[in-house]
C-alpha cells in the first residue's frame, strides 16, 4: 500500500522535476565563447575562477617564463584559435597527470613533463586535455551526475532497503562509464589534433606504455594517483596505437631535442620530486626510461645512486658507489654527488674514502649551505 | 588525465560542511578575544575583504551546483548592507583593492590564511567534540604579524572578513521534499550559512569571530540579505 501510493507520488515527482532538467545536446565551445551568466555552466566556471585565483599565488605553480612559453607553443600550434582561451599553470608535483577545468584553467603537473621524452608526447597529453574543454566535457559531466543522482534518490524513496543501495551503485556506474566514454573521445579526437598539427602521432601510445611498465613495477601501485583512477592504460595504449597505426606519420616530427634542452634545467629538481615518493623500483622504471634514448649522463647516474643509497638493501651500496663514481666520470654530474659517495662510503666502511669524498664535496661547492655539517662529520671519521 | 570540476575537498572541508550545517533556524554563536581588546578608535576605519559569497541550488539528490547570477546579486547585497551597517557603527568602511598588483601575491597569502584559520576555528571551537585541550577556553587566534601589512597601505584598524554560503532547493529536491513529507523521511531544502571575523590590524589577532546558520533566509533579496548581514554582524565589537 505504502509502496502503491509512493510510486504515484513519484509519478508526479517525476513530472515536477522533469521541468528543471536540463537535457538536448551540447555543443562545443566556440573559440571566446563564455557562457551566459544565467546558465548553470556559468556557476562552473564562477567556481574554477575561485579555484585559479588560489592557483595563481600557489608556491607549486612554476613561473619559469621559457618552461611556460614552450608548453604553450605546443598547445598554440594544436588549436591556434583556441589557444587564448586556455592558462596553462605547471604545478611542481611529482607522478602523471593534467587535468582541465571548464573556464580554460589546464594544469599540467611537472611529472608528466619529465615522462614526456619528447615534445610529441607532451602535445598529445595537451591535445587530450583539450578535447576536454572543447567538447564541454566538464559541463557534460555535472548534467550527468545531477541527473543520474537525481533519478536515484527518486528510485530510492520509491523502493527503500537493498533496492536502493543498488540504484546508489547503479547510478555511480552510469557516472563513471560515462566519463570513460569522454576520456575515448579526447584520446581519439587529441591524436587527431597532434597528427594535424604535424606530430608523430605514434607518440601518444609510448607515453601510456612507459607508464604500465612504472606500474608493473611499482611497489605500491595504488598509491599513485593516476593508477587509481585510471584503471583502463593498457586499452588507451593500445586504442592509440590501432589509431596512429592507420594514420600516415610520414613527415611528422617529434621534437626530441626541443624538449630535452627546455627540461633540461629543471630535471634535477623534478627527478627529485619523484625520488622522495620512496617507490624505488618505480624510480628505476623511470631512470631506465629517461636514459633510454642516450647515453646515462652525470645527473642520471646520480640519482641512480641515490635510489641505492636511500633503499640500502642486499647490494644497495655497492651499486650506490658505482654508479656515483661512474657520475664523476662524467663531466655532468651535480656537486652533491660527492657528499652521497661520502655518506654512502661511510655506512660501508670506509673510511677513507669517505674522507676524500666529503672534502672533495666542500672543495668542490663555493661555499655549500651544509658545509657546517660536513666538517662536524669529518670530525666523526675514526 | 581527466577533467576538472571543482576543486578538491579535504576532511577539512567536510568538517566545515557539518560545523556550517548543524543549525535549523537562524542561530548565531559568538567568540571575543580572551585578550585585552585594544583602545578602539572613536571612528575606526574596517577594511573589507573581499566578501566571500556563493549561491548554489540544491539538487533533489543533495548535490550543490553552483550559480553565478545568484552569487553575483547575492555578493551585491551582502556589499551593500556592510557599507551601511558599518555606517551606522560610525565605522569607515574601505574597501580591497581587488585588481592586481606587486602587493597582490602577499595579500592573497593572507586571505589564504584566513580560510584556514577560520576554517580550523570552526572545527574546533563549535564542535565540543573536538575542542582543543589548550585552547577550550580561550579565544587567542591570530592571523599572525603578516597582517600587519594590510594596515599601511590601506590606512585600516581592523579587517572584517565575511564568507557566507546560501543554498536554494530546485524543483526535484521541492518535489522530494513533498515525497518524503507523505512517506514520514524529513528531507531539507536549503540552508543558509556562514562566518565573520574581525582582525585587529596593529597585532594579527582575530578579535571577534561569529557563526550564522539558519534554514531560512534569501541573499539574492537586497532586505533579506541585509538581515543575514545584520544577524552575522550584531554583536560585532564596533
Amino acid at each position: 500500500m505504502k509502496c502503491a501510493r509512493a510510486t504515484s507520488l513519484l509519478t508526479a515527482a517525476a513530472l515536477l522535476a522533469s521541468g528543471c532538467a536540463q537535457t538536448g545536446d551540447i555543443q562545443k565551445i566556440e573559440p571566446g565563447e563564455r557562457p551566459s551568466i544565467e546558465s548553470d555552466e556559468a556557476g562552473l566556471w564562477m567556481q574554477m575562477d575561485r579555484f585559479e585565483e588560489d592557483l595563481k599565488t600557489s608556491g607549486k605553480v612554476i613561473a619559469d617564463p621559457d618552461l611556460n612559453a614552450y608548453v604553450r607553443d605546443i598547445l598554440c600550434r594544436l588549436k591556434a584559435d583556441y589557444c587564448v582561451d586556455i592558462r596553462i599553470y605547471i604545478v611542481r608535483t611529482a607522478d602523471f597527470n593534467a587535468s582541465m577545468a571548464p573556464n580554460g584553467v589546464m594544469i599540467v603537473w611537472t611529472g608528466i613533463i619529465l615522462r614526456a621524452r619528447n615534445e610529441a608526447q607532451l602535445a598529445s597529453v595537451l591535445g587530450h586535455e583539450l578535447v576536454h574543454y572543447i567538447g564541454r566535457h566538464a559541463l557534460k559531466r555535472w548534467r550527468e551526475i545531477r541527473n543520474t543522482t537525481d533519478a536515484a534518490v527518486f528510485f530510492t524513496f520509491a523502493t527503500g532497503g537493498i533496492a536502493g543501495i543498488l540504484a546508489g551503485f547503479a547510478a555511480y556506474d552510469s557516472i563513471m562509464s560515462f566519463s570513460r566514454d569522454m576520456e575515448r573521445e579526447a584520446d581519439s579526437r587529441g591524436l587527431a589534433m597532434m597528427h594535424a598539427a604535424g606530430y608523430d602521432s605514434r607518440e601518444a601510445a609510448k607515453i601510456w606504455q612507459q607508464l604500465i611498465k612504472e606500474k608493473e613495477e611499482s611497489d605500491e601501485p595504488k598509491r599513485s594517483a593516476f593508477f587509481s583512477t585510471h584503471p583502463a592504460t593498457e586499452e588507451r595504449s593500445k586504442t592509440l596505437a590501432e589509431l596512429a597505426a592507420a594514420t600516415d606519420n610520414a613527415g611528422t616530427s617529434l621534437g626530441r631535442e626541443r624538449h630535452a634542452a627546455m627540461t633540461a634545467p629543471f630535471r634535477h629538481d623534478w627527478l627529485l620530486d619523484e625520488l622522495r615518493q620512496r617507490d624505488y623500483a618505480r624510480f628505476e622504471v623511470l631512470l631506465d626510461q629517461l636514459s633510454e634514448t642516450g647515453q646515462e649522463d652525470g645527473e642520471l647516474l646520480f640519482f641512480r645512486g641515490e635510489l641505492h643509497r636511500l633503499r640500502g638493501e642486499g647490494e644497495d651500496d655497492a651499486k650506490a658507489i658505482a654508479a656515483y663514481t661512474a657520475a664523476l666520470e662524467s663531466d655532468s654530474a651535480p656537486p652533491e654527488t660527492y657528499r652521497s659517495l661520502g655518506l654512502v662510503q661511510w655506512s660501508a666502511g670506509n673510511t677513507a674514502a669517505t674522507r676524500a669524498a666529503f672534502e672533495s664535496y666542500l672543495a668542490s661547492e663555493r661555499d655549500p649551505e651544509d658545509r657546517a655539517m660536513i666538517e662536524h662529520y669529518l670530525q666523526q671519521i675514526p | 588525465m581527466r577533467e576538472r570540476r571543482r576543486r578538491a575537498g579535504g576532511h577539512g572541508l567536510a568538517a566545515l560542511a557539518i560545523v556550517l550545517l548543524l543549525g535549523a533556524c537562524a542561530q548565531t554563536q559568538s567568540f571575543l578575544t580572551s585578550g585585552d581588546l585594544a583602545e578602539k578608535p572613536a571612528n575606526p576605519h574596517v577594511l573589507i575583504m573581499p566578501t566571500d559569497v556563493e549561491l548554489s541550488e540544491l539538487t533533489a539528490a543533495g548535490l550543490l551546483e553552483p550559480n553565478a547570477a545568484w552569487t553575483a546579486a547575492g555578493r551585491r547585497n551582502v556589499d551593500a548592507a556592510l557599507d551601511a551597517l558599518l555606517a551606522q557603527r560610525s565605522a569607515i568602511a574601505v574597501r580591497y583593492d581587488e585588481t592586481d598588483s606587486a602587493a597582490k601575491e602577499a595579500e592573497a597569502q593572507l586571505l589564504k590564511l584566513h580560510s584556514v584559520v577560520g576554517g580550523t576555528i570552526l572545527v574546533h571551537k563549535y564542535l565540543p567534540a573536538l575542542a582543543l585541550p589548550t585552547k577550550k577556553d580561550i579565544f587567542d587566534w591570530s592571523l599572525g604579524d603578516g597582517a600587519t601589512a594590510l594596515r599601511e597601505p590601506y590606512g585600516a584598524d581592523y579587517a572584517l572578513f565575511i564568507y557566507l554560503r546560501d543554498s536554494f532547493a530546485s524543483d526535484s529536491r521541492k518535489a522530494l521534499i513533498v515525497v518524503g513529507a507523505v512517506l514520514g523521511i524529513g528531507v531539507s531544502g536549503g540552508h543558509q550559512a556562514g562566518f565573520a571575523s574581525l582582525v585587529d590590524l596593529r597585532s594579527g589577532e582575530i578579535i571577534w569571530f561569529n557563526r550564522l546558520v539558519s534554514a531560512a533566509g534569501d541573499l539574492r533579496e537586497p532586505e533579506l540579505a541585509r538581515e543575514a548581514t545584520h544577524n552575522l554582524l550584531k554583536d560585532l565589537p564596533l
